[in-house]
């Protein structure tokens, strides 16, 4: 099976780093192809790259989560974007669904969560 | 000496001559006892026409026959001598006798001449109609009165018959009738027909003629002509018709009554009210009086006054007001007309009136409102206590200002445009301003302006607002400053709870990392607490944050249909490995519903009073969830067999971070919010939680909820 290829974005370093920690427990299946740091950096890696997966969190400067998931899916109505928050709001939520993101994560998740998560939204695609 | 004078006298001398000659010539034929006879004729001639004067012809004559006896026979023998002085001395007394009885009778004739001539007169000169008719009613007398009256001369009528003078014909065979039944008539009215055929109204007074053995044989008939007198009366009647008539119909009380009280008329109105009483004193009718009223204004009206008055009626406690004045009736009497109205009700009208403004005076005296009236032009012609204090003038001083010296300039305009808009009965709120007192300060006013209906004024009330509004003002202050807090609360909550949950994700994130890895046991059961108390950590920040969105009412009902039964199974499946870990055995008895809510929330609801119901019930306690219908709700009920609620913290467990017992809440780890989002949840879907618990034997909470949201 071919490795899906994540674009991690992430304003918080040891997010990034918890995230890449993870996803390196499934080596076989993920691979993390790069980072962005905030929106606008997340639709031109996205652009560049062109990513299987991407993990998007919400609450980010420059341009926030939501903008850069209405970004990606403009450019690319089939991305497949799992966002994640620590504001867990009904509201956030299903901006985030309206704004195009496959899946939706809380913060605090386990590895399981997350892995959860991203074979839901693989699921959702096929 | 008339014409028949001479005749008889003529007669007479011729009589007598013829009679001297006649003797003379028996007497030269020597006989004188045949002749003497003729001698009477004249004698009696004289003695019926000159009466006793006839015994100088008689005596004339005796002597002349004396004398022709004597000159044929002379000498006479005695017994001639006798002879022919007892035929003289005979003539004597035949002149005497007829002259005596001619006398006599002359005398009553003359007698009865002048009675006759005397009745003539009275009949002639009688200004009443005098007419004598027959038994067959043939006229056969006819006055000069009666010439006069009915246009025919007594030659044209007398002999024919009297029908045709009445205007209806039998009216002549009744007369008779009545006349010959009653032996007279007296003052009969009837009409008759003068010759120009017009009607004459004649009151006839008539007497029956008999002769002298009592038959009867005519009436004498006097008859005047009243036609005056009855069209006067018919005029009357018909002006008292028409004065009776509006009498009548006036709705006010009328009567009359005579000078001797006696009630000769009373209108349909008091016939009604007293029923009909004409006849009666009207003390006594109207009153039931045995003597006049001491009030009645009798003697007065019958002097011809007309006097108005007002009664009070003690009795009836009832007020009238009454016009009497005098009125003269035909036979020159006078009557009292009374006009009477029952004025009680204008009177207590009056009254309340005068009661109802002296209440107001009192009220607008002492109102706590500043209250003013102003005339057209803004004159203020009365003002209360009220608005003396707020002007800080005497009430006398503000009578004559103006409502405009009270205003601060720059309100003046307005307030006059809001006055006049009052006065057309436009503008409807109340308008603030800046009321000028006497020192010269300021105090801010609300006024009403209220057009007195049926009146040029106005009435101004006005209130003194300043303190108010400094108040209302430090309010608004408080109340921004209590806003902005809130604001300042909640975002730094919402940060607060944002920033503390980042860090929890990288410590559930790397336990559950850690966990992966090849660990001693002892290290697998610290990693284990970690993620546990971070995710109830996690869990009480959620809570929080779902607090503070209900308070600032950020949550919505989302309304799915859903059964009920699926959503307790799956909250029950998520609490069982903690009950489980405890040897709580949980029962549940759900009927097949389907019900319309916020899925989500209901089944936080359930989540939240299990969990509590797991958390507070000792090892091997059993938890019971039941539901069941009730109309058109659903009843809930969670109990357990656990530590139990004392009565006295029983009705606070909704309340929030409410802890029964802080040992108790250090020992299970929890703040009290899951029962505040409980009630929060469970009031959003217009239902109610209550809780019943028996301390040691376990507790009950109960919710009711509607099946589905109108």
């Amino acid at each position: 099976m071919e490795k899906k290829r994540i674009l991690i974005v992430e304003d918080a370093a040891y997010m990034r780093e918890m995230l890449t920690e993870m996803l390196a427990q499934e080596k076989d299946r993920y691979e993390v192809v790069d980072y962005a740091v905030n929106g606008k950096e997340a639709v031109e890696k996205y652009k560049e790259q062109k990513p299987d997966l991407v993990t998007m969190d919400l609450a980010m400067e420059v341009m926030d989560g939501i903008q850069a998931i209405i970004e990606i899916k403009k450019h690319d109505p089939n991305a497949l974007i799992i966002a994640i928050t620590a504001l867990g709001t009904p509201e956030q939520k299903s901006a985030a669904l309206d704004a195009g993101a496959g899946e939706y994560l809380w913060k605090p998740f386990t590895i399981r969560n997350l892995f959860d998560a991203l074979e839901r939204l693989q699921r959702k695609s096929e | 000496m008339n014409y028949t004078m001479k005749k008889q006298l003529l007669i007479l001398s011729f009589a007598s001559l013829s009679c001297v000659i006649l003797a003379l010539y028996f007497a030269s034929h020597g006989t004188t006892i045949v002749y003497t006879h003729i001698f009477y004729i004249p004698i009696i001639l004289a003695g019926i026409w000159y009466k006793k004067k006839a015994v100088y012809l008689a005596l004339l004559l005796g002597t002349a026959h004396i004398f022709m006896t004597l000159f044929a026979i002379y000498p006479p023998t005695m017994e001639i001598v006798i002879a022919t002085s007892e035929r003289a001395f005979m003539f004597v007394v035949v002149a005497y006798v007829i002259g005596l009885i001619s006398e006599k009778q002359a005398k009553g004739e003359e007698r009865l001449k002048a009675t006759k001539d005397y009745l003539d007169n009275i009949i002639k000169s009688s200004a009443d109609a005098i007419v004598v008719v027959n038994m067959n009613g043939i006229v056969r007398s006819w006055n000069k009165a009666a010439e006069e009256h009915m246009g025919y001369t007594a030659k044209e009528v007398i002999g024919t018959h009297n029908r045709k003078f009445f205007a209806v014909p039998e009216e002549a065979e009744r007369i008779m009738e009545i006349v010959l039944r009653e032996g007279e008539l007296k003052n009969y009215r009837t009409i008759v027909l003068n010759n120009a055929k017009k009607q004459v109204h004649i009151s006839m007074s008539a007497a029956l003629l008999r002769d002298k053995n009592g038959v009867p044989v005519g009436t004498v008939r006097v008859s005047r002509d009243i036609t005056k007198e009855v069209e006067l009366e018919e005029k009357i009647k018909e002006e008292r018709d028409n004065l009776n008539l509006i009498l009548e119909s006036m709705p006010d009380g009328v009567y009359i009554v005579s000078k001797d009280y006696k009630v000769e008329f009373m209108n349909r109105v008091l016939i009604d009210d007293f029923g009909y009483h004409i006849g009666d004193v009207c003390y006594k009718v109207f009153h039931n009086r045995k003597n006049p009223c001491p009030l009645c204004k009798n003697t007065e009206v019958m002097k011809g006054k007309t006097v108005r008055w007002e009664w009070q009626s003690h009795r009836e406690n009832r007020t009238y007001d009454l016009v009497e004045a005098p009125l003269k009736n035909s036979d020159g009497t006078i009557s009292k007309l009374t006009i009477f109205r029952d004025i009680s009700g204008r009177k207590r009208m009056e009254e309340e009136l005068r009661d109802a403004e002296d209440r107001y005076r009192v009220i607008f005296e002492h109102a706590l409102t500043s209250l003013c009236v102003l005339e057209e032009g803004g004159r203020i012609s009365l003002a209360n206590q009220e608005f003396a204090l707020l002007s800080g003038y005497t009430k006398e001083e503000i009578v004559g200002k103006t409502w405009a010296d009270f205003i601060a300039d720059e309100d003046r305009d307005r307030v006059q445009n809001y006055c006049a808009e009052r006065r057309e009965g436009r503008a409807s709120a109340c308008i603030p301003f800046n009321f000028v007192h006497r020192s010269g300060e300021l105090r801010h006013v609300n006024a009403w302006i209220e057009p007195i209906p049926g009146a040029n004024n106005c009435i101004a009330s006005l209130v003194d607002v300043t303190e108010l509004k400094r108040k209302e003002q430090e309010l608004r202050e408080t109340c921004e400053r209590l806003t902005e807090l809130d604001k300042m609360k909640r975002d730094f909550l919402n940060v607060a709870y944002h920033e503390m949950r980042s860090p929890l994700a990288p410590i559930v994130g790397y336990a559950s990392l850690l966990e992966l890895c090849e660990l001693p046991d002892k290290g697998r059961k610290y990693v284990s607490s970690i993620e546990q108390s971070a995710r109830e950590l996690d869990m009480m920040i959620n809570r929080m944050l779902e607090l503070a969105r209900i308070d600032s009412r950020k949550i919505n009902l989302i309304l799915t249909e859903f059964a009920l039964a699926e959503v307790v199974q799956e909250v029950v499946k998520s609490v069982e490995p903690a009950a489980k870990k405890k040897h709580q055995v949980i029962s549940t008895s759900v009927p097949d519903i389907v019900v319309q809510a916020d899925k989500e929330k209901t089944a936080a609801v359930f989540s939240n009073l299990i969990f509590n119901a797991v958390k507070y019930t000792n090892e091997g306690g059993g938890i019971d969830i039941s539901v069941e219908e009730r109309g058109g709700d659903i009843k809930v009920c969670v109990s357990d067999t656990g530590i139990g609620i004392s009565e006295e913290h029983l009705p606070k467990v909704f309340e929030r971070f409410y802890m029964v017992d802080t040992s108790l809440t250090r020992k299970s780890g929890s703040l009290g919010l899951g029962l505040s989002i409980v009630k929060e949840y469970v009031n959003l879907h217009g239902g109610k939680v209550w809780a019943t618990s028996e301390p040691g034997k376990g507790s009950r909470f109960f919710f009711l909820m509607p099946k589905r949201q109108s």
